[in-house]
């Protein structure tokens, strides 16, 4: 009898633990994550800051999602298809999910998001202009929803994973208003805003009723600290469990603290010198092959980023659509630079100007450097900085540029047509002389079609071609650089700032 | 006293209208609100440039928009956020506590240290402990404090651990940045006290005093002190509108809310209705201050009467 009663226990013991097991633990725990900026509102329409979408992605989900592999999944839609020869898009809804409010999810909110994000609440925000493809939204049924497309939009689905077509309550929104939704919005995501304190933090705690399955972090803390030096501090004193932004030149502090590990992570965002071709000698594509032959781009990537960065042929990175892997960049090659300027007739001494914004101490020792490279070939070069705004407002766009300008792209939807297109498409805002016949055809042709194999040889052949022309010096793809305590597990550091945290573990 | 009054608040209008009439024209010279507002990625063209620029009202003239402003300071109005469309009256009320409390704190610190560095150093000038006191606030002077808030940090936050390397978090919180604003105070505030008192102690009332044979303390205390507050307090006063402007610097070092990162992550945006809300407040700060330091110096001299 004894032994029954053992085995019994035994049997209970075992079904108690398989219960216990097929149901996921409650949240548990507290993560602090140190950000460089508060964007100031959550309202997924207001922003474009990556500092928004570090938070954004844990209290919202889009029709489509776009993880950490940066490959485009099912998100809020289960499926869509392309119909009447592209002009509708149906999107199949995912039943059974709720807003953190306890409001029900259907057809009805994808209609209200996208009526706000189109309407005149998303006219006084940027997000309105990348949606302007689509035309209107018609509810089908309770969970299919039709887009009608007023122009062909081959990049419409991956834009449906960005911020601005992030799903919102529509019973929710109209209860507390746009003002009070700035502050504390409600989505589907994994976490919901609780507390927010301007400039200092924002608190997000789990959401159980998360379609996904409940997150393992109870609670998340987001801190805004503008000053780099301060944040390593409070990585340091064991304050913080992940830190973004970690300059180069604090790395290696970063590496010494005992209980805390340096992330580097590639991101999509690239760097380069834009040449302004309206100046002499700009004008002459030898002159512009012969700088980007003159300066050792490696070496920079060597010394100044400490091989925080990775080169780059073109302006994108290896993870965006339109990359070719088998275009390489110019070589570093003084001896034919000096050789071009001489067919150029370019006298030695002439001066060329560099022009970068005065926050970015970072590129300053870049510019230095490029500065002594072109020195060497026998060119005199002016550094010139601007305050950024006035840098991005006035100067580039009104083409006040000198010879050579930096320009940083992020290209959020990893596909070069967003950068190809407002970079060299004449007259677009970051384009006010460049403008050549072939590129103005390679472009148009890689909009109008949906056939994704066809589009990705037109920009590969796009990006050959903007290398022969020279427009450009590309330096560099981009490396962030994360801190974080070794408290953390399941971690995975996306390219794009997009911190998802359902996975995240704290001891 | 009340013809005064009112001629000082005239004044004190006046002074405000210019600022923030300045203010309003300086920030409107070069760049532009809504290309801040696609920071991150993407650009605008054209199109969506002049819709967002419609959306804002900063496409109409610089004086319509100057009065809409003026007007609305005047109804307690001050417009709302280009970036987040929360009312500007609702943002400096959630910041301005933070600045108050740095404010006062580090003069505070600074009035703590300077007044009895200063005597000490007056009344054995020439003397080791002048000497000392000298040369601290020298060095003191030439303190960035930008340097001096980040060696706080590492030392008392990360080193010692003892103090939170930044928030606004409670007590523990003020005294970093507070010492920050503070020890840089101090150095001017010790050369200006001192100088003050060495003066007032060269004066015949105090060899009189003395040769009365009041005693040090007495001579010191009642006499001396008394007849050099009036150039500190002045002093003081003034230094508080450059306080503010330290307060920008120290607030984005320690990450602390207050007015100064509002006002200097408006400039960046372009957030001009933040902007000069922010501004219209902090000279009415300094304004009302020095209202009051004018106000104060009848009751520290009674020879002195305000009309």
């Amino acid at each position: 009898m004894k032994v029954h009663i053992k085995l019994l226990s035994v049997l209970a013991l075992t079904l108690g633990l398989g219960v216990a097991l097929s149901q996921s633990p409650a949240p548990t725990g507290k993560l602090v994550i140190v950000q460089t900026q508060d964007p100031h509102s959550w309202d997924p329409i207001d922003t474009f800051l990556l500092s928004w979408g570090m938070v954004g992605s844990n209290i919202f989900d889009g029709l489509v999602d776009r993880g950490p592999d940066l490959k485009i999944k099912p998100g809020l839609a289960e499926r869509w298809v392309f119909l009447k020869n592209n002009s509708v898009i149906r999107f199949t809804l995912r039943k059974n999910v709720k807003f953190q409010n306890g409001e029900d999810f259907d057809a009805s909110a994808v209609k209200f998001t996208f009526d706000r994000l189109l309407g005149d609440e998303g006219a006084k925000g940027p997000q309105q202009a990348n949606y302007t493809a689509i035309k209107d939204v018609k509810v089908v049924s309770k969970y299919i929803v039709e887009f009608n497309m007023s122009r062909p939009d081959p990049v419409i689905i991956t834009k449906l994973a960005g911020y601005g077509a992030k799903i919102i309550p529509p019973k929710y929104y109209k209860e507390v208003g746009d003002e009070k939704f700035n502050n504390l919005p409600v989505g589907t995501g994994p976490f919901r805003p609780t507390e927010y304190v301007k400039d200092d933090h924002l608190t997000l705690e789990a959401f159980t009723g998360y379609w996904g399955g409940a997150p393992k972090v109870k609670t998340i803390t987001y801190r805004f600290i503008p000053e780099a030096s301060t944040r390593v501090a409070e990585l340091q004193a064991g304050r913080a469990d992940i830190v973004q932004g970690v300059p180069v030149s604090l790395a290696s502090v970063v590496k010494g603290i005992g209980d805390a590990v340096l992330v580097p992570v590639g991101t999509t965002t690239v760097t380069e010198l834009r040449f302004n071709t309206s100046l002499k000698p700009m004008d002459d594509v030898r002159v512009r092959r012969a700088m980007i032959y003159a300066v050792d781009r490696d070496t920079i990537i060597k010394t100044i980023l400490q091989g925080y960065g990775k080169p780059i042929a073109s302006f994108q990175g290896e993870i965006s659509w339109g990359y070719d892997p088998k275009l390489k960049p110019l070589p570093y090659d003084p001896a034919k630079a000096k050789a071009l300027l001489a067919e150029a007739k370019v006298p030695s001494g002439t001066e060329v100007e560099i022009d970068f914004t005065d926050t970015d101490v970072q590129f300053r020792e870049v510019a230095q450097g490029i500065a002594g490279y072109l020195q060497a070939v026998g060119l005199k070069v002016n550094l010139k900085t601007f305050e950024q705004n006035t840098y991005f407002s006035d100067i580039i766009p009104k083409n006040k540029t000198g010879h050579m300008y930096n320009f940083g792209w992020g290209g959020w939807t990893l596909d070069f047509d967003n950068t190809a297109y407002l970079l060299y498409h004449k007259d677009e805002y970051w384009n006010p002389v460049f403008s050549d016949p072939k590129v103005e055809a390679l472009l148009e042709k890689e909009r109008g079609t949906y056939n994704q194999k066809a589009r990705q040889k037109t920009m590969q052949e796009l990006a050959r071609y903007l290398q022969e022309i020279a427009i450009e010096m590309p330096l560099y793809q981009g490396v962030n650089l994360w801190g974080m305590n070794k408290r953390v597990s399941g971690w995975v550091v996306p390219p794009d700032d997009r911190n998802r945290l359902v996975s995240v573990s704290v001891k | 006293m009340l013809r005064y009054t009112v001629f000082r608040l005239i004044q004190a209008l006046f002074v405000m209208l210019v600022v923030t009439l300045l203010v309003a024209f300086a920030v409107r010279l070069s760049g532009d609100p809504v290309v801040a507002l696609f920071q991150g990625a993407s650009a605008p063209n054209k199109t969506d440039l002049e819709r967002i620029r419609k959306a804002l009202g900063v496409d109409r003239p610089f004086l319509v928009q100057y009065t809409e402003f003026v007007t609305g300071l005047l109804t307690g109005n001050l417009g709302k956020s280009f970036r987040n469309g929360q009312p500007v009256s609702e943002l400096i009320r959630e910041k301005i506590p933070g600045t108050l409390v740095l404010a006062a704190s580090s003069l505070f610190v600074s009035i703590a240290l300077s007044v009895p560095l200063a005597i000490a150093s007056a009344v054995r000038k020439g003397r080791w402990v002048d000497r000392l006191v000298r040369l601290f606030s020298l060095i003191g002077l030439s303190f960035p404090n930008f340097w001096l808030a980040l060696m706080l940090i590492l030392i008392f936050g990360v080193g010692l651990r003892w103090l939170p390397p930044s928030g606004f978090e409670d007590w523990r919180s003020v005294i970093m940045p507070a010492t920050t604003l503070g020890l840089i105070l101090t150095a001017t505030n010790v050369r200006l006290l001192r100088a003050a008192l060495l003066e007032v102690l060269s004066t015949q009332y105090i060899t009189v005093a003395r040769s009365k044979g009041l005693p040090q303390r007495v001579v010191l205390y009642k006499h001396a002190l008394r007849n050099a507050a009036i150039p500190a307090v002045t002093f003081i006063g003034l230094q508080f509108g450059g306080l503010i402007g330290g307060v920008v610097i120290v607030e984005q070092v320690f990450a602390w809310p207050g007015l100064g990162s509002l006002a200097l992550n408006a400039i960046s945006q372009r957030d001009y209705p933040v902007l000069q809300g922010t501004v219209a407040v902090l000279a009415l700060v300094v304004v009302v201050v020095n209202l009051l330091i004018d106000f104060s110096y009848g009751l520290i001299d009674p020879r002195i009467s305000v009309s």
